[in-house]
């Protein structure tokens, strides 16, 4: 029972490491929004 | 629920916008004395009196609204755009009471956009020495606005500039300058053009080259009933308007400000004379550095030694006390071990942050960038290449992104393609456990053979990025004209709270922003060291047993032998073989190999994975930097780390470009794979030869 669980977690930790490796250098992350987003009659668009 | 309303502070760099800042949301920010350092905008929330809440946004230091540079657009555009959530119910102008005449410029100009324009005026503890007096009730009525006169350093007329700032609603937002002053007859057709529009924001709209691209000045020039001028014209009119703010500022200042020479006490001038003298301020500089790395291995040696050994202790305990398993060992061997691994260099990054921040906040930092620029420019680069290279010790990261406040596009080019060579913090934990392995202790007059390999470290790093730049500037055909103006702060104690903040910051992003990425490549690396394909790696235990039936090893030889023999038959050691034999001629062994891999994520996961994979199947208790000593060459007997080999792995560490971080940052800056991709096969390539001749040369 003990190494079951003991195994569980060892792969459970494997599993979030590597989605989190994954999400940090592989994940495209959506672009921030400009700071000029809107029509105010500012000319800028 | 309590209002919330946007706060903009604006102002000259060096005037303490980021103390007010500070002072204002309590937040961590770095505060320095050198032009351009606040590049990204920076947020913080404030309570004002009445439940008043202010969401406070620290914006890039410009000196005007006419934008030369990418940090300052951002000022612009905020601005110009209503509809930004972040546009500001009030824009907070700081100005330093040295340079108030100076400042005002900027003053003015964002007062003409009709915003409630608060100026607080700082350092007012400085009017004393200087022989400043201010008369603030003329000022605010001939400036039309509130006036809280400051000083972040006595943390003085804080609460008054809060009181202000609440009150926003009151203030004027009546121009200092009516825009049809600088030409009549061009604003005039202006204003029948766009009836409905500020006349100054359209102005700034039509000067501006970076923010807004030429389609938004096409939109105004498209209009039909409006004819916009040359280039030279508009250059002209900019000048005129100019002169014309001027006039208005001195104007003020005749009677509102009085300065009496004969009061003030300079010492600044006295210092200003040695610091940046020819001779003496490149031999002061040195010496401060020596001082620094010389600081650096003294003072941190004794917590090192301590965390060192209550990981050691700590990793012994998981193991005793734990029930046996896979996890226990994962938490004995891969996430402690790792942890200690990054741990174990905060005393050191933190005295190198304190000794950065000291100089910075004491305006030493900006006599070097004046003093450097001598030499920069006989290797094609601008002074402002300065604040990258030296805020590359921190981290190429935002040193890079520093690189924005370059007008010309070559230089910052050039800049972002060396800065990677400059000696960032995450090489420290390489230099420092390496050069611990393999420099002797002893000392040449007075300094430490160790001090002295880690400053060599920083200058190879330096003059690696001067020397690459100089050869960048005959190679890149970019045309380009630039610049250079910087301006000297005052000396001063550098403030407690700020170094005391920088140092703090810093520090936990190492660990928090190091330390997440080492714990998963810890976990990863310890599973492919535990975990491998295969009967050899499933009958480890028969066939070591079998292969020394013959000789009578003790019990702890024998469990030795099967972890030694499962952890080559690994995942990681099988991957380790293979790229064996391409770095076999630098003197690396295949374990080397799997922390030089692993440690492309981030320089400093070298010391976590070396700390793991040699954790795995060792039962002892037992420090990093003893397992590493112990550790044996299997190709060419002896120990693995020697002198030959440590200083081919310093020297590939100067010089590679193993950070997947950095070539993100160089692609989003450069906006193209081009230069990221060239950046990291030339320093790969170059770090491998330069490498491989040291070991060859000194085995």
């Amino acid at each position: 029972m003990n190494t079951i669980i003991q195994n569980i977690l060892v792969f459970t930790a494997m599993a979030f490491a590597i989605s989190f490796l994954v999400k940090k250098f592989f994940w495209k992350k959506s672009k921030a929004k400009k700071a000029c987003g809107g029509d105010d009659g500012c000319g800028c668009h | 629920m309590s209002k919330q309303i946007n706060v903009a502070l604006i102002g000259n760099p060096n005037t303490g916008k980021t103390s007010v800042f500070n002072a204002l949301t309590g937040l961590n920010q770095k505060v320095g004395n050198y032009p351009g350092i606040t590049v990204e905008k920076k947020e913080g929330i404030c309570k004002l009196p009445r439940g008043v809440k202010a969401h406070i946004i620290d914006l890039p230091g410009t000196y005007s609204l006419n934008a030369s540079s990418l940090d300052e657009n951002v000022v612009i555009e905020l601005l110009l755009n209503k509809n930004d959530k972040d546009f500001p119910d009030i824009a907070v102008v700081v100005s330093d009471v040295e340079n108030l005449k100076r400042n005002l410029l900027l003053f003015t100009q964002i007062k003409d956009l009709e915003i409630p324009t608060l100026l607080v005026i700082n350092m007012s503890d400085r009017m004393l020495y200087k022989g400043i007096s201010l008369d603030i009730a003329y000022l605010e009525e001939h400036l039309q606005t509130k006036i809280a006169l400051i000083s972040t350093r006595k943390n003085e007329g804080i609460d008054h500039l809060k009181n202000l700032i609440s009150n926003f609603k009151d203030m004027s937002v009546v121009p200092c300058l009516s825009a049809s002053e600088i030409d009549q007859d061009y604003f005039d057709s202006l204003r029948k053009a766009f009836p409905n529009q500020l006349l100054y924001k359209l102005w700034l709209v039509i000067t501006q080259d970076v923010n807004f691209g030429k389609t938004d000045r096409n939109q105004i020039e498209a209009v039909a009933n409006f004819k916009t001028k040359s280039k030279g014209d508009l250059k002209r009119l900019q000048q005129k308007e100019t002169i014309k703010r001027y006039q208005f500022i001195n104007n003020v200042l005749k009677k509102g400000q009085t300065i009496d020479v004969s009061q003030a006490k300079d010492l600044r001038s006295k210092l200003d004379r040695i610091l940046t003298h020819k001779v003496w301020g490149y031999a002061i500089f040195f010496v401060v550095l020596l001082t620094i790395f010389q600081a650096i291995y003294d003072w941190s040696s004794v917590p090192m030694d301590f965390i060192d050994t209550v990981f050691a202790s700590l990793s012994e305990w998981a193991k005793n006390m734990l029930p046996g398993g896979a996890f226990t060992n994962l938490l004995a061997e891969g996430i402690i071990p790792g942890l200690g691994g990054i741990v174990i260099f905060i005393p050191q990054i933190a005295f190198l942050f304190l000794f950065i921040a000291v100089l910075e906040e004491s305006g030493y930092m900006s006599r070097v960038v004046f003093l450097m620029d001598r030499v920069m420019r006989r290797f094609g680069l601008s002074g402002k290449s300065v604040v990258p290279l030296i805020s590359g010790t921190a981290c190429a990261i935002p040193a890079i992104m520093a690189t924005r406040n370059i007008e010309s596009w070559k230089e910052r080019l050039i800049t972002i393609l060396v800065t990677p060579f400059t000696t960032c913090s995450a090489r420290l934990p390489v230099y420092l456990i390496i050069i611990s392995l393999v420099i002797p202790e002893g000392r040449f007059l007075g300094l430490g053979y160790q001090a002295l390999t880690l400053m060599l470290l920083y200058l190879i790093g330096f003059g690696t990025a001067v020397v690459s730049a100089y050869i960048l500037n005959k190679i890149l055909k970019i045309k380009s004209k630039t610049f250079f103006v910087v301006e000297m702060p005052n000396y001063k104690l550098p403030m407690f709270k700020n170094v005391a903040l920088t140092v703090i910051e810093k520090t936990k992003s190492f660990i928090f922003g190091a330390g997440k990425i080492i714990l998963a490549i810890s976990i990863v690396l310890w599973f492919l060291a535990s975990y491998g394909p295969g009967d050899k790696f499933d009958n480890a235990e028969a066939i070591v047993k079998s292969e020394y039936r013959t000789q009578h090893l003790s019990k702890e030889e024998l469990q030795q032998k099967i972890a030694s023999h499962k952890l080559e038959h690994s995942f990681i050691g099988i991957t380790g073989r293979a790229i064996e034999p391409a770095i076999r001629p630098l003197g690396y062994d295949w374990k080397i190999g799997i922390a030089l891999i692993s440690s492309f994520a981030a320089r400093e996961v070298f010391v976590g994975t070396l700390a793991t994979i040699y954790s795995v199947g060792s039962d002892e208790e037992e420090t990093i930097k003893n397992r590493m000593a112990g550790e044996v060459n299997h190709i060419l007997g002896g120990p693995l780390f020697t002198f030959a080999s440590g200083i081919s792995l310093l020297l590939f560490y100067a010089f590679a470009m193993q950070c997947m971080s950095t070539l993100a940052i160089v692609k989003r800056e450069t906006n193209s794979w081009k230069w990221p991709v060239l950046q990291l096969v030339i320093m790969t390539v170059f770090a491998y030869i330069v490498a491989l001749i040291a070991f060859q040369f000194l085995k």
